[in-house]
């Protein structure tokens, strides 16, 4: 599964630091610590409510759009800098850290207008830098073909699969380091699921991934790390193989064979 | 037996009573909707059989001139026999085209073109400009005249103040009045020569005569000195009233050469209405003209007289013409108003449903507005009326009735805006932040287009009120009548909104409340019709765009 380098090798990209995060008075996140890594797909397992939702959002900072959420400890380090820091800007946070979303959620636009969305924001008027990109994204998110000739149709014209890849396509186009996906699979059928699935074999040269899936043999077939979750606590984080094979807590090992969750 | 067959067969209609009220319950219901059915029916049906009369020509068309025309006087004439009914316009020019033909005739008559030629004589030789130094006589003459009269006045009242006890029986008064009652005659006599006000600003501001009530030392000396400050202005007086009064003349004398020129019934009603103006200047009598004059009185009234035909005619107000102005009027308040509306309004709902905090401060503002949509619409109209006509001083006018109205749809714009806002998917929100956009980006690309639809919804609704509403608008913009449409006779753009407008709710409110006949029912029928339709077209023009927007935006 990981060929060549072990994947503690690589690259710190995201570091986590002794994160407690709450809700109000409800805490939903206690003291995480642990590394994300360059160019690896790391995926967060756990039943619902265990916050590994949560912690996704915690590293674009999503979650200050939710009222009384804070985090009251610990930080969040992406290349040595801690981004819940005065100085840092939420937006130019985001242009590095993609994401997509549970729902595949394309604007009511046309699939041009989809992708180009992020780059006419930033404010990008170049018609042909634009068709570039939007080209360039679309043939990484493996849809190129599929839409080249129907840019001008509407994106809800696309099946399921589709927008979800046009969805991953929208973010490839603002040129981020760092995707994270919630759940991005859970409304697809298999099919639609298994090529969202190679596109993020693929996509893990040139991105860092972080996955969140309640289909655990999702994770084991994508992921190269995966953390399991339980009650806003880490409760186990290693290299996949470990966790599925030979996990160390009996907590995973519960969940993975299926005794709650 | 019957225990029997209800243990044999459980589902059979058991309880009588249950079933007799459902069928009663199910019958009132059903006649009740039937009886507002058939009102429903019936306003429209009355309103449409009635208004069509005013609305269409008897053979079916469009009758565009009560479209296209302003209200007017009805005139029902009966002439030779025929009853016709003519609008104001149309009544004098019918008079107009009887006098011509009047006039016609009368010129084939030895004595008419008698009388003309010693009136257009006479005409030239009154309007014969005097030479210069004859009117510099007649100036000095006027002038001293004018200074006798008010000598004589002036010495009376002197005469009154020193003899006050011998004077004192003449008036009913005691002795010690006399000085109150020449301080008035003194004002009354200011007064008519309307040198007072400019007296009282110079010579005369420190006299307490002119204060009469507070006269209590008025003294022959102090009379000598307004009779002496008066003097020096009426001088300067009577030089205006002069000048004024020979250029009034040359004004006459440009007018009777057109009359010369071209005879006809039109150039001498002109000429006879500016005639008899002129005659009225006390002025006339100092020249030198004056019988002159007299004669050609005399000849204009015999020649009016003659070829001036009287049509009779009932008059009714407000029952001729058509209902442009009104319509105009609506238009251009329904479309200021809830563009204002509109954009108050959902700035408002995207601070509400974007921006606030939930807490304390934002449902106290959602009460309050919730309470704003209960206020009765004649309050409204006071609170326009008192802060933009009197408080921002707007008058009567279309701004002040655009925000009146704009503050009155203000709640349901906004209900309406917030309700549409926060239905847009929170997907749409999170992926446009996702990608970098900041919060105002957001709103305006990924929220505000999706939720037009329900925006313009909310328009619907409005229009429909904003467009029947007559109390916010009766202080603050409706004028009952104004033949002159908004955009006409403008010195200022600006003037545009400082003016007051016809509007159709409010003209039906005024001619229902003038005295009714059958004229005037079929004008407020025609002009209801009319209303009916333009808020139904108003309100399917938003609906088009709602469902234009709503077809491109599907999600």
């Amino acid at each position: 599964m990981i060929k060549g380098k072990k994947a503690f090798t690589y690259p710190v990209a995201i570091d986590v630091k002794d994160l407690s995060f709450s809700y109000g008075k409800t805490e939903v996140l206690s003291s995480i610590s642990l590394q994300i890594l360059q160019n690896q797909v790391t995926s967060f397992i756990g039943p619902s409510g265990c916050g590994k939702s949560t912690l996704l959002r915690c590293f674009n900072r999503m979650n200050e759009l939710i009222e009384h959420a804070k985090i009251t400890q610990g930080s969040v380090l992406i290349n040595e800098l801690d981004i819940y820091e005065k100085s840092i800007d939420p937006i130019e946070l985001r242009k590095r850290i993609g994401m997509v979303f549970q729902n595949s959620n394309p604007f009511p636009k046309t699939i041009y207008q989809n992708v180009a969305y992020g780059l006419k924001i930033q404010g990008l008027k170049n018609k042909r830098k634009i068709d570039e990109i939007v080209e360039d994204s679309l043939q990484k998110a493996a849809l190129w073909d599929e839409v080249k000739d129907r840019l001008n149709e509407n994106a809800y014209e696309l099946s399921g699969g589709q927008q979800q890849r046009l969805c991953i396509a929208r973010t490839l186009a603002v040129q981020p380091e760092i995707i994270l996906m919630d759940e991005p699979c859970s409304s697809l059928d298999p099919v639609a699921t298994a090529r969202v699935e190679e596109l993020i074999f693929n996509l893990k040269q040139e991105y860092t991934i972080v996955i969140v899936t309640h289909n655990m043999q999702q994770a084991g077939r994508i992921s190269d790390l995966t953390a399991f979750f339980y009650l806003g606590k880490l409760i186990e984080f290693d290299e996949t193989k470990k966790i599925f094979i030979n996990p160390k807590m009996q907590q995973t090992e519960d969940y993975i064979s299926g005794k709650f969750g | 037996m019957k225990e029997q067959r209800s243990q044999s067969n459980r589902f059979s209609s058991g309880n009588n009573r249950m079933v007799s009220l459902e069928k009663i319950v199910f019958g009132i219901t059903r006649i009740l909707t039937y009886i507002i059915l058939f009102c429903a029916c019936f306003i429209f049906w009355d309103i449409i059989s009635k208004g069509s009369r005013k609305l269409f020509t008897d053979d079916g068309f469009i009758n565009w001139s009560f479209l296209s025309q302003s209200p007017q006087t009805l005139h029902v004439i009966e002439h030779n026999g025929e009853i016709s009914k003519l609008s104001s316009d149309e009544y004098f020019k019918f008079k107009e085209e009887l006098s011509d033909s009047a006039w016609d005739e009368l010129n084939t008559r030895d004595e008419f073109t008698k009388v003309q030629k010693r009136l257009k004589a006479n005409l030239v030789a009154a309007t014969e400009v005097t030479s210069n130094e004859l009117q510099k006589s007649l100036l000095t003459s006027f002038i001293q005249d004018e200074q006798t009269e008010a000598t004589e006045k002036f010495n009376y009242w002197m005469e009154l103040l020193e003899n006050a006890s011998s004077h004192a029986p003449d008036f009913q008064v005691s002795s010690e009045d006399i000085p109150y009652l020449v301080g008035r005659f003194i004002l009354s006599f200011l007064d008519q020569t309307k040198l007072k006000y400019s007296l009282l600003e110079t010579e005369l501001s420190f006299f307490q005569a002119l204060h009469y009530p507070k006269i209590d030392h008025l003294s022959s000396q102090s009379i000598q000195k307004i009779k002496l400050a008066y003097f020096n202005l009426l001088e300067e007086h009577l030089h205006k009233i002069w000048e004024a009064y020979i250029a009034e003349k040359k004004n006459l004398k440009e007018n009777i050469n057109d009359f010369l020129q071209s005879p006809s019934s039109t150039s001498f009603s002109t000429l006879e209405s500016q005639i008899i103006a002129y005659m009225e200047n006390p002025l006339l009598l100092k020249e030198s003209s004056a019988n002159l004059w007299e004669a050609i009185t005399a000849d204009l009234q015999w020649i009016g007289s003659e070829h001036r035909i009287e049509v009779p005619s009932k008059d009714y107000a407000y029952s001729g013409g058509g209902i442009f102005p009104a319509i105009a009027g609506t238009i251009l308040l329904v479309g200021g108003a809830m563009l204002i509306a509109l954009v108050l309004g959902v700035c408002c709902a995207i601070f509400l449903s974007e921006y606030g905090k939930s807490g304390k401060f934002l449902s106290l503002v959602r009460l309050s507005i919730l309470n704003l949509a209960g206020v009765p619409s004649i309050i409204f109209g006071l609170f326009g009326m008192g802060l933009f006509v009197i408080f921002l001083d707007w008058n009567v006018s279309i701004i002040a009735g655009w925000f009146t109205l704009a503050f009155m749809v203000l709640p349901i714009v906004i209900t309406a805006s917030e309700e549409s806002l926060r239905s847009i998917p929170k997907g749409f929100r999170e992926s446009s932040l996702a990608l970098g956009s900041t919060k105002w980006t957001m709103i305006r690309t990924s929220v505000l287009p999706y939720a037009m639809p329900g925006i313009l919804t909310s328009a619907i609704l409005g229009v429909a009120r904003v467009a029947g509403e007559t109390a916010p608008i009766m202080f603050t913009a409706a004028f009952a009548m104004r033949s002159e449409l908004p955009w006409e006779g403008l010195e200022h753009w600006t003037d545009f909104f400082f003016q007051g407008v016809m509007a159709l709710p409010y003209h039906i409110y005024v001619i229902s409340k003038i005295p009714q006949n059958e004229y005037t029912v079929d004008m407020q029928y025609g002009t209801a019709l009319v209303f009916l339709i333009l808020v139904f077209l108003l309100a399917s023009l938003s609906f088009i765009i709602r469902s234009r927007l709503r077809r491109k935006f599907n999600w």
